[in-house]
């Protein structure tokens, strides 16, 4: 197996419970995952499935109940949450349905906001960084002009060009295209493919059927039990 | 520029009318701050300066027989007396208009050498000649004369003669002539003999060279003096040591200036509440943003750090608004107390540690008081802040209040209302503690002002007479007391006695506290009439003069230090030495330490049976103009009648020399009742709009299942009444315990009795108009804006 597909997240038997107001409520149940280095990866699965779970528990926003989660060789159930928020400022960026960009920064400045954080870049490079991703993601024009001004599509450009700041191998979207039209949905499937074939992992959680072709690997959850980890093209 | 530092500003500017709310909320507190404690320190240091430049006598001596320069120069040269003086101080009576005033005549020895109780030469001649005066600069208002002016002076002995005023000077060690209503003049001895009088230096002035601060040791080194002199044939009656190093005002200044320090230290912890909520409000409206900063890197203590910067930078915005005005008001401030104090502000520089102290407490209260909600946003957990909505329902207890759900003739939003009130008890508390405490104090400044007025109107319901006449000589009162009676207005007229006394306790000899004004500090005995109509003393524990017992005495508060009920005390009065039984205490409002005891007590061991020296007089009319009239009748009568009047005082001015006294104080509870007016309605406002901006999708929730626009605002309206209803309950109690304190600490301070506690009705209902208004006024204008989005807005609001 050539560096381009080796397992870069690693689940083990992984439980995650909460209590609410009727008891223990387990959200996840020994799960078992692998995912590979530069993939696309679908996650799916009905309101309540788990999903958002298993994205938190690979981003460390969860710690797990029971079991281990790997990511890039980082045990990262065994991280402090300081440790934590740098190492995710670093290895992963995420990506939100509803974009969540800071309202009082420019788009330039939300995404030199992670470089910040995790003192990545020198200062002195980050604008030119920063210009440099968003003109990647095709939003250049719109560097210096607070979010409010920009259209959902830009604003999701934008919130993945941040995602992109740290240079991260993993990025995680969660419904990224949940609250865009279907062809602005499809530039940003674009561009999140075009990430993968550039060696980021990408890892997705969608309900949206006809962008399934994007995905290496679709991951199906239910009841907090994966019904099914299809593999395609692999 | 930091990213971080960069969003910190842009969040202060992008919410300017609220940090605005803020900034002005610390401003106001550290303004306090800085205003009292700059003006408290510049007064204090000049006024000891003052007072100690002016080479305070540490002992008067006052002699029966003239002290003549031989012995004088051999006083000199006693061990342990680093200066001594020659001096006399005799009381007369200036005449201005058609009036008669008090004044005090300083007999100068030597005034181009004037080694004690030194006076600045301002104007005019630096040493009078024969027939003229110089005067206390705050004497020419009360005199209304200007230099070169001629003024009617009265002696004892003597008759009416024109003194003119040939310069003037600044005795830093009096008090201000106008607020004494007196005037003080400075003569030679020749002009004394000019007025008629026949008498010399008869009191010593001396300075001690060790101990100078120790009243034990200066009343043991004017003992032993007094002992030397009497050894030489001169007779001293009487010592005089006035509290060492102190201004006669010290004490009432410094209890004036704490209370204002204990407010303004209060206004900015208010203050720095109202912070707290509004941070608090900033964390919520801000939580999800925080989940996106963890999420993209961010630690916690960066976040705890961006929020504490924010805080910072509107503390120093506030700081570099109050700073320099606090100076402007400090200097205000100092200035109209100097001239009250009758001080020459020579150095008027704050110092340093002041603006430190506000730069040190207009910083760390405020972070103190958000540090809470800071460090519960900043240590969310990442998962919390991205799915935070809101008000949690957790948080949501109110099994107590089901009882609501039962009464029907309440309608279903008033039942929410309520519910919503109780919601969050953290949040309830906090804005209820901020309206209540800023409440309480609005209503203690003004309940304490109030009492400050029913004490000064004691004045007038313990001192059932209108005049009070003071004899040079014990007269014979029958036939002048008869007619006085007959006078028309006059309702009562009786013979009164008096004299200056101090307790005799180590020594045989007298020694008082007493100033060299002859008022501050000074002790009075006064002897009264069986069954006397003009007096209704204010008895606070014991009883009054039965007339059964021989020499019973009763002291008011300022002369019972340490004495008890049966307990017997010795007076020195008129130079002998009398024993007397205390049968009770009483408390006197605008006297000094007094003692009262029988007419017929007092002449008999006085040997002056049958004789009075004070004539108390009471009209029919205890208006002002009506005194006037009546007083200028009787002093032409007493005149007609050759009767010698030392001093001539209406209770009207006796009223108004108090009343002056603590004007600044009055005035300053004022001023900040207002600013914790001010302060209150922002917390107010900061809260409520912070409670509906939480509830924005809750309330297009509402919206969504037919809540219209103005149900909605009346829901948070009645929110916001019921929070200030409730509010004002509490702060009435607080202000009650608050009013009681104070009162008791400034009446203690400033004259030893604790002022009555007293509501100010005005106060009660002022504040509740001020909380309704505010109440509906901080609720409706956020609730419209909020009723205002669409439904759409309302439940996508973040």
């Amino acid at each position: 197996m050539n560096e381009h597909h080796k397992i870069l997240i690693r689940l083990t038997g992984v439980t995650k419970s909460f209590m609410v107001g009727s008891g223990r409520f387990s959200a996840l149940k020994n799960v078992d995952l692998e995912i590979r280095k530069g993939q696309m990866v679908s996650i799916t699965g009905k309101s309540g499935s788990g999903k958002s779970t298993l994205l938190n528990i690979i981003t460390g926003i969860d710690k797990t109940t029971e079991g281990s989660v790997s990511v890039n060789g980082v045990r990262i159930d065994k991280l402090s949450e300081s440790d934590l928020a740098s190492w995710r400022g670093k290895n992963i960026g995420v990506v939100f349905q509803f974009f969540q960009l800071i309202p009082t920064l420019t788009i330039a400045e939300n995404v030199m906001l992670p470089m910040d954080f995790c003192n990545t870049y020198p200062r002195s490079d980050r604008r030119k960084r920063a210009l440099s991703i968003l003109q990647s993601v095709d939003i250049i024009e719109q560097a210096d002009k607070f979010p409010s001004s920009l259209s959902g599509g830009q604003q999701q450009r934008a919130a993945i060009a941040r995602a992109l700041a740290n240079d991260p191998s993993i990025i995680i979207a969660d419904e990224p295209t949940g609250n865009l039209d279907s062809n602005t949905a499809t530039s940003i499937f674009e561009l999140f493919a075009s990430l993968a074939r550039s060696g980021k992992t990408v890892i997705v959680v969608t309900h949206e059927r006809e962008f399934s072709s994007y995905f290496e690997q679709c991951i199906s959850i239910a009841d907090g039990v994966i019904a099914a980890g299809t593999s395609v093209n692999v | 520029m930091n990213i971080r530092l960069l969003k910190v500003i842009r969040d202060i500017t992008s919410d300017y009318a609220k940090n605005l709310m803020l900034v002005l909320a610390i401003a106001i507190g550290v303004f306090g701050i800085g205003s009292i404690l700059g003006a408290y320190s510049v007064l204090t240091r000049e006024m000891s300066s003052n007072y100690l430049g002016t080479n305070p006598a540490s002992a008067t001596l006052e002699t029966e027989s003239e002290i003549s320069r031989g012995l004088l120069d051999s006083v000199r040269q006693f061990p342990g007396i680093q200066e001594a003086e020659r001096h006399a101080t005799v009381s007369a009576r200036m005449k201005v208009g058609d009036k008669w005033y008090p004044m005090l005549l300083f007999v100068i020895d030597d005034f181009a050498s004037k080694k004690t109780n030194q006076v600045s030469h301002l104007t005019g001649s630096t040493t009078p000649a024969t027939g003229e005066m110089l005067v206390e600069r705050t004497a020419l208002v009360v005199m209304q004369a200007n230099e070169g002016d001629e003024i009617g002076v009265k002696t004892s002995n003597g008759e009416p003669a024109p003194l003119k005023i040939s310069g003037t000077v600044h005795d830093a060690g009096l008090a201000p002539a106008w607020q004494e209503q007196a005037g003080y003049g400075y003569i030679t001895l020749s002009t004394l003999h000019y007025l008629g009088e026949s008498q010399g230096f008869d009191q010593l002035r001396i300075v001690v060279s060790e101990n100078a601060l120790s009243r034990e040791a200066i009343t043991a080194k004017a003992g032993e003096l007094s002992d030397w002199l009497e050894a030489r044939g001169i007779k001293v009656h009487e010592i005089q040591v006035p509290p060492p190093g102190k201004h006669p005002h010290q004490s009432q200044m410094r209890a004036v200036l704490t209370i204002f320090t204990t407010f303004s230290f209060l206004i900015l912890v208010l203050g720095s509440i109202l912070v707290a909520t509004s941070v608090a409000t900033l964390m919520v409206k801000q939580v999800r943003q925080i989940g996106v900063m963890k999420t993209i890197g961010a630690t916690s203590l960066q976040i705890t750090m961006m929020y504490v910067l924010m805080i910072v930078m509107i503390c120093v915005v506030a700081l570099a608004l109050a700073i320099p005005l606090s100076r402007v008001a400090a200097a205000a401030f100092y200035q109209q107390i100097a001239v009250l104090l009758n001080l020459e502000l020579a150095d008027r520089s704050v110092p340093l540690w002041v603006p430190l102290l506000q730069i040190g407490s207009g910083i760390v209260i405020p972070l103190l008081a958000a540090a809470l909600p800071v460090l519960r946003g900043s240590f969310i957990s990442v998962r919390s802040a991205l799915d935070n909505y809101g008000v949690k329902a957790a948080q949501t207890r109110q099994g107590a209040l089901n009882f609501i759900s039962r009464l029907s003739f309440i309608s279903e939003s008033f039942k929410l209302s309520v519910r919503n009130v109780f919601r969050l008890h953290s949040r309830l508390m906090m804005t209820v503690g901020l309206l209540a405490t800023g409440g309480a104090m609005f209503m203690t400044a003004l309940n304490v002002a109030d009492a400050w007025d029913d004490n000064l109107k004691r004045i007038y319901q313990q001192r059932l007479y209108d005049l009070d006449v003071k004899l040079n000589e014990r007269i014979k009162p029958d036939t002048i007391l008869e007619t006085l009676r007959s006078m028309p207005g006059v309702t009562a007229a009786e013979g009164w006695d008096y004299s200056a006394t101090s307790v005799v306790r180590e020594t045989s000899r007298q020694v008082s506290h007493t100033y060299p004004d002859k008022a501050h500090g000074s002790f009075t005995l006064l002897a009264l009439p069986p069954g006397s109509k003009l007096l209704d003393p204010t008895l606070v524990e014991g009883m009054w003069l039965s007339g059964k017992a021989k020499n019973e005495i009763v002291l008011n508060q300022l002369a019972r230090s340490g004495v008890k009920i049966g307990d017997s005390v010795k007076l020195a009065v008129e130079g002998k030495i009398t024993a007397w039984k205390v049968t009770g205490f009483c408390e006197d409002v605008g006297s000094g330490a007094a003692a009262y005891v029988s007419i017929d007590d007092f002449s008999r061991v006085n040997h002056s049976i049958g004789m009075v020296k004070m004539l108390r007089v009471a009209y029919s009319d205890r208006s002002r103009d009506f005194a006037y009239a009546k007083n200028r009748e009787i002093e032409v009568l007493l005149e007609s009648k050759k009767v010698s009047v030392s001093s001539s005082l209406p209770v009207w001015l006796l009223h108004n020399a108090v009343a002056a006294h603590m004007k600044v104080l009055v005035n300053s509870l004022m001023a900040m009742a207002l600013l914790m007016a001010v302060v209150g309605t922002l917390g107010l406002t900061s809260t409520m709009s912070m409670s509906i901006m939480e509830r924005t999708r809750e309330i297009g929730v509402m919206r969504a299942i037919g809540g219209t626009p103005g149900k909605i605002r009346s829901i948070v309206v009645y929110e916001g009444l019921l929070i200030g209803m409730i509010s004002i309950v509490i702060a009435f109690i607080l202000a009650l315990i608050l009013s009681s304190w104070m009162g008791e600490f400034i009446g203690n301070m400033a004259f030893r009795t604790p002022l009555s506690l007293t509501i100010s009705v005005t106060a009660f209902v002022l504040w509740i108009l001020i909380i309704l208004v505010g109440s509906f006024a901080a609720a409706y204008f956020p609730a419209r804006r909020a009723s205002r989005l669409t439904t759409r807005e309302a439940l996508a609001y973040e």
